[in-house]
């Protein structure tokens, strides 16, 4: 696996994000640079918020803070959450998946079909329907502290899609479980534990790590949706005055609230929108090179012959479990 | 009959997810508000009857405003874009992946590599770029290709349709990469070779037939990902759709509506293409 330069690249860009991200507040503390405006030969010339340069890589804010900073410093929330959501996710689904897929799988065939309606409800919406009572500053001040509704957040997030994702696992386990060396293992007295344990679980150690891939990049993209909605990771800070009303802000600088209190000025100043958007783009992207490099690392004589995605598709279990369905 | 429970499945689904917030407001203060949230249940319920009289605040218009028929000008607007987006995103995907498909193998192998790191891309970053494109466009020749955002009363449909096409279109055409490939391996292509069809006949003709109904049946999680999309997509081009609407009324019976407004459609759409498909495989292998 490590080495595969696609899971080494990738490996190193999300580590880079998250090793500078804690570095930076070492250094350089928790608050980022400010600059009000840049002086030439005695004249201002340019006010907040600043255009990229060299000295401002990514430029500033609408208060003078330098972007990259911010980035930085909000870089260790945004991915920590991501891989947590997707983490928790898949503690709960996988032995969900195999409860269902091997203990109940009579049951099978209608919980399957009640999470299959779970498809026609978009996840963003479904994500900020439940969540704005939770991340929403009310009138009154929040009754939860930060790190209660950070957690809060990523329970209910790894909650949505538990119920697709063990269906999938489930239909996966079904599936290898009329195989011939499991049936094999059953006529020599192997209990369902043991056939979990010792031959489904590592059948499908690698598809499980692919789901987790997923999970991470879908959960990536609901935390930016989410921040346009300006439901931030962790709480949105609301101002009730009614004359000098901030606007929503972002209480930790996760990339998600960089993204949606910014929105705005995408005409004026359209690095403070695009930057946060391409930051969590590439740790996606990351993502899937570790994914990549993953397979490729577990499959190296299948490589040639067949293709390496092959893993991937089948993984998400709808080739299965839609493909069975017409076959009778 | 299969059909009805899970369509009945799916809508007690919906009910019960619609008054989850009053369950998590009473969690976040320690206590179970189980009472509430049977009670939402039955007001929302209550509130379907008359369909004619189900009324929502509109922030636009400032006033309160009837279902039918101003709020269904809503859900009309949102299915257009997403049906529009749909049959771009199918037609391109397909024609791509049968002129792909005659290529040699290992070209086709780069084309799959490089769709698949495309698919990270996310989608704000598509929206957010078409519309600088845009605005770049105009300031250089003064030509605007296309509004983008919606003020009053206009509609906007290409711009919007085609951000929203361009990450489906990717999926689909991956996803039907791959079962045109797994096609490919079957012995009756191979039968067919030998027989000296052509290869463009065979992709078109044999492959073809067959692995459109695998692409169909995995395309769900493709249509799941638009929905979230088209969202998004509303949000920052601020089209009067349905989605848009919602983000204004976010209570139960809002939440009941739009989400109708999309499962419906949808479900009708699954279930026929279901039947269509399942029927024309039964008659062939009765004939």
């Amino acid at each position: 696996m490590w080495k595969q330069p696609y899971f080494v690249i990738g490996f190193s860009i999300l580590a880079f994000f998250l090793v500078g991200s804690f570095v930076y507040e070492w250094i350089w503390g928790n608050v980022p640079r400010q600059i009000y405006y840049v002086m030439e030969n005695g004249r201002a010339v340019e006010g907040a918020p600043l255009s990229p340069s060299w000295q401002y890589p990514l430029g500033t804010d609408q208060y003078g803070y330098d972007l990259l900073g911010k980035l930085m410093l909000g870089a260790k929330y945004t991915i920590l959450a991501a891989l947590a959501v997707a983490a928790l996710r898949m503690l709960i689904a996988v032995p969900a998946g195999y409860i269902l897929g091997i203990y109940l799988d009579k049951h099978r065939k209608w919980l399957s079909s009640f999470a299959d309606s779970m498809h026609y409800i978009p996840l963003t919406l479904f994500a900020a329907y439940v969540l704005t009572p939770v991340l929403w500053m009310p009138e009154e001040g929040f009754s939860t502290t930060l790190w209660e509704r950070i957690a809060i957040q990523v329970v209910m997030m790894a909650i949505l899609t538990v119920p697709i994702v063990s269906i999938l696992i489930a239909n996966e386990a079904a599936l290898l479980k009329d195989k011939e060396y499991i049936l094999a293992a059953k006529t020599l007295g192997a209990g369902r534990l043991r056939i979990i344990r010792k031959h489904l679980y590592p059948q499908m150690r690698e598809k499980i790590a692919v789901l987790y891939g997923q999970q991470v990049m879908e959960t990536f993209i609901i935390l930016a949706h989410l921040g346009l909605l300006n439901l931030f990771l962790g709480g949105t800070k609301v101002s009730y005055d009614p004359l000098f009303g901030d606007p929503p802000m972002s209480i930790s600088y996760e990339w998600a609230g960089l993204f949606g209190s910014t929105f705005r000025y995408l005409q004026g100043a359209p690095w403070l929108p695009l930057m946060p958007v391409l930051f969590i783009g590439l740790a996606i992207f990351s993502v899937s090179l570790m994914m990549e490099g993953y397979l490729r690392s577990k499959k190296p004589k299948i490589k040639k012959i067949a293709n390496p995605h092959k893993t991937i598709r089948s993984s998400n279990g709808t080739v299965n479990s839609y493909g069975r369905k017409w076959c009778g | 009959m299969k059909a009805l429970l899970n369509i009945l499945m799916a809508i007690s689904g919906i009910i019960l997810a619609g008054s989850l917030p009053i369950l998590i407001a009473g969690w976040l203060l320690g206590e179970w508000r189980w009472q509430a949230y049977f009670e939402s249940i039955r007001t929302t319920l209550e509130g379907l009857w008359p369909i004619g009289e189900i009324t929502f605040f509109n922030y636009r218009a400032g006033q309160e405003i009837a279902l039918f028929p101003n709020v269904s000008a809503y859900i009309v607007y949102s299915l257009e874009i997403l049906f529009m987006a749909l049959i771009a995103a199918v037609a391109v995907s397909l024609v791509l992946t049968v002129v792909t498909m005659l290529l040699a193998e290992k070209v086709r192998e780069r084309v799959k590599m490089v769709l698949y790191f495309l698919e990270s891309i996310p989608d704000l970053l598509i929206i957010m770029l078409a519309q600088l494109l845009v605005i770049v466009f105009f300031k250089q020749t003064g030509i605007l290709i296309s509004k983008i955002a919606v003020a009053g009363d206009d509609r906007i449909y290409w711009l919007p349709a085609l951000c929203l096409a361009i990450l489906p279109t990717i999926q689909l055409y991956r996803l039907s990469m791959l079962t045109f490939q797994e096609e490919e391996r079957q012995m009756y292509v191979e039968l067919a070779r030998a027989l000296g069809f052509s290869k463009v006949y065979i992709v078109l003709v044999h492959m073809f037939r067959n692995a459109i109904i695998s692409v169909f049946f995995q395309s769900k999680k493709t249509m799941w990902f638009m929905l979230s999309n088209l969202f998004v997509l509303e949000l920052m081009f601020n089209l009067p759709g349905i989605m848009l609407f919602l983000s204004g009324n976010m209570h139960p019976m809002g939440f009941l509506v739009a989400i109708f407004s999309f499962f419906l459609p949808m479900f009708l759409l699954y279930s026929f293409g279901e039947w269509f498909f399942i029927s024309r495989r039964h008659k062939k292998a009765v004939a």
